[in-house]
């Protein structure tokens, strides 16, 4: 018993950090219809940001939030414009590989800088260890999920109360008719990309003194946040936040009976599964999935 | 108001409209009446910007907006009511409504234009957080015309408002335009039913393989054998 | 014949086509020839590994592109089959068989993985798609690392070092390079005979617009099962030759999303779906990269992946056709040529005179029976008890206002859509009725339709298209390109038989898609708006084209609003709005049908027209 309350409240940790990292995801392919496979090579560099400057500054690593959100929105506002936007009219495939191609060349230039190091924040007070009943976590897993408890409703409010979110929502939902209420559309897909990579990078930064950063770090957060995407349903903010608690829990289960190597077979078991017998996600529908544009 | 000069335009290779010219008075009701395939749906998103004019040009309220993209034809004054309803189908009613006011010169006035709109449209008042794809043809039109109507716009074109509505609706539809004419608004109509627009229209074009073949008064042209040759071929 | 028309076309044709292979040909053989002089010449350990690389890289590709270019399916995982390739081959070579052997087994092995893998992950698009390659590759380097029997876990799979032919083991350099150049050159052989083949053709019809495709009654599934099967069994064969030469491998190196990526990567550069593309790709890329690398220094780990993700976005965003469409454009004459749209008369004349169709035969049996079509769309009622029929050899005109669901009956007869109640019965070769529920069963029956938006596959010549149809009828190329050319030459689309589908003008499209159908021989003949859009000029061509057709004993059933063509063509016509049959009868008899006349105008304009 105790150990099962363990592993849940584990689960639960975990999965509210993949929400973090999926939100973004999902909203950026909800509007935009572009599938982001280098969405994960910006959490690293969120990560990397973040070490570099608590390390050089000597401040609290959550401080670096202050520079790293607009840095982020601002990058995610470029690739849009300069990667993703010229290719708008193409076909998918080489939609797809403008994204792979981003996401080979960013780790590889990481790891061109940096080598293949592994980088670790300074705890900073992060890995105090608390006690939840019989289950043990740290400070800043608990941070991660109060935080992503207030990303979720934070962009849930935003997306159905203000006037931007209603166009972004629009915009998803019917391009043309969007473009006929003045929407600018493009604009509105610039922004909505900066935000989902603003979301990973505040992921990132709470993440960074609890987990060591690697050029490779990207890619082990990428393939989960795919899976929690299509399984909540593309664009569902609410879908990809109630999968990735669920894929925290699998995650924590299979990686106790399983152990470490084994418990990916599962998560991605359950991918394809997903993606084969049940394709518009379990809270999506079928709409979604379309190539809407 | 506004002025169609020698406009010619299509999809990709296709070309649609051919050196079509027409006008439209301000406070006018003008429609234009053809067979499908026409040319009459690809006149309205030529006008709006959703397509792209190869030549000629457009003139509205002196400006020319001929290249002008779809977001900015919007805000000049401009709005279209697509065909086939075109409603964000996971929003709600009011949503929907809320939508139609985006345009920055709309806000200010949302207030009181939603209460108009509201006062025009009762049933959608009892509707307003349904959401818009689970309505009825005839509802989904009345949120349609809705919305754009709170942009309060000057010019509001209609793309075949009785696209797959039953004939009592029809009625309705056509009803609610001409109520829209009478408050001041100048209104483009594109249509196949000739009966209701006629009927309802000041000035009427006849557009037949992209070429506009006849104008004149709405009167005028509702006995005339011209219609029926142009879309019967008889 | 008009003598004038076939023997121009033919001399340029011919030496146009001559010249091409001419220049074509030439770069491949240098290409290939320097692939093993150029090693031999310079004789330098290093060199050899390289040009060994890019033969084993350029291989990978080309085997690749025939699921990923030529079936269009995105496969980013393909480094599992490379992985089959290499175990198998190390694996029984420390049983003691040689891998001229394993390389068999193991392509066996991958081909069949392929298809296991493949088949449930065909009704994905696109990027869901590549998920899902990328999941089964992660699911395959877990496996292997974990299946420590079998595998050797993270440790790995060694090799005893026995030099010779037999294990593909050697000291030298030179005897793995032909190898490695043998296999690479069976793989490019292979991808050009499918290439050529009625295979190749399919997949790209495939790839290109399915439905059409169905509608030529492709087996749209089986033939890219075939495409994967065949590029796995390649890839393992490669993989299996390569764990020899390094008489080691991994899970880390086997089954590696980087390597699967790369693969892909050379096959963009060069142009997907070309038969040397991934060739040329390779070639580019790999001494790009292993220069860089040499220039600054072995210890810049990262270098040439970032040389290729840059590469990659360039490529994407300046030259997505790859190089293949750059050396096409400079080469002198190749055999795409651009359309000249200044040429006066686009295009030819329907040579109806030289056809001389026999008189019109009367009207026959019962071929097509529909019976109470009814079909909902969530809440719409969009068909509401259609029934018709249609006899040997006449034409029917569907006619109705827009949206009235005319193309959803349609979609109902030809197997694109079936109805909630009802049935669509047609008559078989042998007298038999049968009801027939997919795309390909009708189009066996013998029912062939055109799409109302035309789309032919635009990455085939005209004579390509109407092959696509044609190989309904025969098994091999030359007897489909004879018949392409024939109808090419009926339909007036001779001229054009050479050029690039999608440079041809509306009216051409759309005869095309008539051409494509009529390869097929279909019996019933569905025609989908096929006069819209059209300058009055071909509507008159179009007119007497349809009527040929139809005296050579094809039934038509034709949806049009085009007035005057439904008038002068249709034996009956159907009204129908709303869903519902609104009338039946003779032309004239429909139009002045009262009711037919208010759906289309609403009542008022007919009764003043009428006063």
């Amino acid at each position: 018993m105790e150990l099962t309350i363990s592993l849940v409240v584990n689960g639960l940790m975990l999965g509210s950090l993949y929400a973090m990292v999926s939100v973004g995801l999902t909203l950026i392919f909800g509007i935009t219809k572009v599938i982001n496979f280098a969405h994960g090579e910006f959490m690293m560099v969120g990560m990397l940001l973040a070490y570099v400057i608590t390390s050089y500054l000597g401040v609290h690593p959550y401080l670096t939030l202050i520079f790293i959100i607009p840095l982020l929105f601002v990058l995610g506002v470029l690739v849009q414009k300069f990667l993703i936007e010229p290719l708008k009219d193409s076909d998918e495939h080489i939609q797809i590989f403008a994204t792979v191609g981003l996401s080979i060349a960013m780790i590889n230039l990481v790891l061109m800088i940096a080598g293949s190091n592994n980088f670790n924040t300074p705890a900073s007070g992060m890995r105090h260890t608390l006690s939840l009943g019989p289950a043990t976590v740290l400070t800043g897993q608990v941070v991660i999920m109060m935080c992503s408890i207030f990303m979720v409703g934070g962009l849930h409010l935003f997306l159905s109360r203000s006037q931007t979110g209603r166009a972004i929502r629009a915009t998803a939902q019917n391009r043309n008719a969007a473009q006929l209420m003045g929407v600018h559309v493009s604009r509105i897909n610039m922004v909505t990309f900066g935000i989902g990579i603003a979301c990973v990078g505040i992921a990132a930064v709470l993440l960074s003194p609890l987990y060591p950063v690697n050029a490779q770090t990207g890619q082990s957060f990428v393939l989960i946040a795919f899976v929690i995407v299509v399984m909540g349903g593309l664009g569902s903010i609410t879908g990809a936040f109630i999968a990735a608690l669920i894929i925290g829990l699998v995650d924590s289960f299979a990686g106790f009976y399983l152990g470490s190597s084994l418990k990916d077979v599962a998560v991605f078991g359950i991918f394809l599964s997903v993606l084969i017998f049940r394709p518009s996600g379990l809270f999506g529908n079928a709409r979604k999935l379309a190539h809407v544009s | 108001m506004l002025r169609l000069n020698n406009v010619t335009s299509g999809y990709g290779a296709t070309t649609i409209l051919h050196d079509v010219s027409l006008d439209v008075k301000e406070g006018e009701v003008v429609t234009i009446v053809g067979g499908n395939g026409a040319g009459k749906t690809t006149t309205l998103r030529t006008i709006s910007g959703l397509i792209d004019a190869t030549a000629g040009s457009i003139i509205f309220e002196g400006e020319d907006i001929t290249h002008l993209p779809a977001h900015q034809v919007v805000n000049r004054g401009i709005t279209l009511i697509p065909e086939a309803r075109q409603l964000f189908p996971e929003m709600s009613v009011l949503e929907n409504i809320q939508m139609g006011a985006y345009r920055l010169a709309a806000k200010s006035r949302y207030d009181q234009r939603l209460e108009e709109v509201l006062t025009l449209f009762p049933r959608l008042k009892e509707r307003l957080q349904q959401q818009a794809e689970s309505l009825s043809g005839g509802e989904q039109q009345m949120v349609a015309i809705a919305r754009g109507m709170m942009a309060c716009p000057k010019l509001l074109m209609f793309d075949e408002p009785s696209l797959g509505l039953a004939p009592i609706i029809v009625s309705q539809v056509f009803e609610i335009v001409k109520q829209i004419a009478e408050s001041g608004t100048t209104v483009l109509i594109v249509e196949q039913n000739v009966n209701q627009t006629l009927k309802v229209a000041d000035r009427a074009y006849v557009i037949e393989n992209g070429k506009i073949v006849m104008d004149g008064q709405a009167q005028e042209l509702m006995g005339d054998d011209h219609i029926r040759k142009a879309y019967l071929g008889i | 014949m008009n003598d004038k028309t076939i023997s121009s076309s033919s001399s340029g044709g011919y030496g146009g086509v001559m010249q091409w292979l001419l220049n074509n040909k030439s770069l491949l053989f240098i290409t290939l020839a320097s692939l093993i002089v150029i090693p031999v010449m310079v004789d330098d350990d290093y060199i050899y590994h390289i040009f060994i690389t890019i033969c084993l890289f350029a291989g990978l590709s080309t085997a690749w592109n025939i699921v990923g270019g030529y079936a269009g399916q995105l496969s980013l995982g393909h480094a599992i089959y490379y992985g089959i390739g290499a175990y198998t081959g190390m694996l029984m070579l420390n049983a003691g068989i040689s891998p001229w052997i394993s390389m068999f087994i193991g392509a066996i092995l991958a081909a069949g993985m392929a298809v296991a893998i493949s088949y449930p992950c065909f009704k994905l698009q696109g990027p869901f798609y590549a998920l899902a390659s990328i999941a089964f590759l992660e699911v395959f380097h877990i496996i292997s690392l974990n299946w420590v029997g079998l595998t050797g876990g993270a440790n790995g799979v060694m090799v005893p070092l026995e030099l010779g032919w037999s294990t593909m083991i050697f000291r030298e350099r030179l005897p793995s390079l032909v190898i490695a150049f043998g296999l690479m050159s069976f793989t490019l052989v292979v991808a050009w005979a499918i290439r050529r083949s009625k295979l190749g053709f399919q997949l790209i019809a495939t790839r290109e617009r399915e439905s059409a495709a169905k509608g030529a009654a492709i087996r749209t599934v089986h033939v890219r099962l075939y495409a994967a099967a065949i590029s796995a069994g390649l890839t393992a064969m490669l993989g299996t030759f390569h764990g020899s030469y390094l008489t080691y491998i991994d899970p880390e190196s086997a089954f590696n999303l980087t390597f699967s990526i790369q693969i892909v990567l050379f096959a963009l550069v060069g142009g997907l779906g070309t038969v040397f593309g991934p060739l040329y790709g390779t070639i580019l890329l790999v001494p790009i990269t292993e220069l860089a690398r040499g220039w600054l220094g072995s210890s810049a780990i990262g270098l040439h992946g970032f040389v290729y993700g840059v590469v990659l976005i360039l490529v994407v965003l300046f030259m997505p056709d790859g190089i293949m469409s750059v050396i096409q454009r400079y080469l002198p004459t190749t055999r795409r040529r651009r359309f000249n749209t200044n040429e006066d008369s686009p295009i030819d004349h329907v040579h109806l005179d030289d056809i001389k169709p026999p008189a019109r035969p009367p009207i026959g049996e019962l071929v097509l029976k529909v019976e109470h079509l009814d079909k909902h769309f969530g809440g719409l009622h969009v068909t509401n008890d259609v029934s018709f029929n249609l006899y040997k050899g006449e034409v029917l005109g569907i006619i109705g206002p827009n949206g009235a669901g005319k193309t959803t009956v349609f979609n109902m007869i030809s197997g694109f859509l079936n109805a909630d109640s009802g049935s669509v019965a047609v008559l078989g070769e042998y007298g038999h009725f049968s009801f027939p529920k997919t795309p390909g069963a009708f189009a066996r029956n013998g029912v062939g339709r055109t799409f109302q938006i035309v789309q032919p596959f635009a990455a085939m010549t005209v004579e390509e298209n109407i092959m696509v149809g044609a190989f309904y009828r025969f098994r091999s190329v030359e007897e489909s390109r004879k018949v392409a050319r024939e109808i090419a030459y009926e339909l007036g689309l001779y001229r054009f038989l050479d050029e690039e589908a999608k440079n041809l003008p509306i009216g051409g499209l759309k005869r095309l898609e008539v051409a494509r159908v009529m390869a097929m021989r279909p019996r019933i003949l569905l025609l989908d708006e096929v006069m819209a859009g059209i300058n009055p000029a071909d509507l008159r061509e179009a007119i007497e084209l349809i009527k040929v057709i139809r005296n050579s004993g094809i039934s038509i059933i034709a949806i049009e609003h085009v007035m005057q063509a439904v008038m002068e063509l249709s034996d009956r016509v159907i009204v129908i709005s709303s869903g519902e049959i609104l009338a039946q009868g003779k032309p004239e008899e429909v139009v002045k049908n009262e009711a037919v006349i208010e759906a289309y105008l609403g009542k008022e304009v007919t009764d003043a027209s009428t006063e």
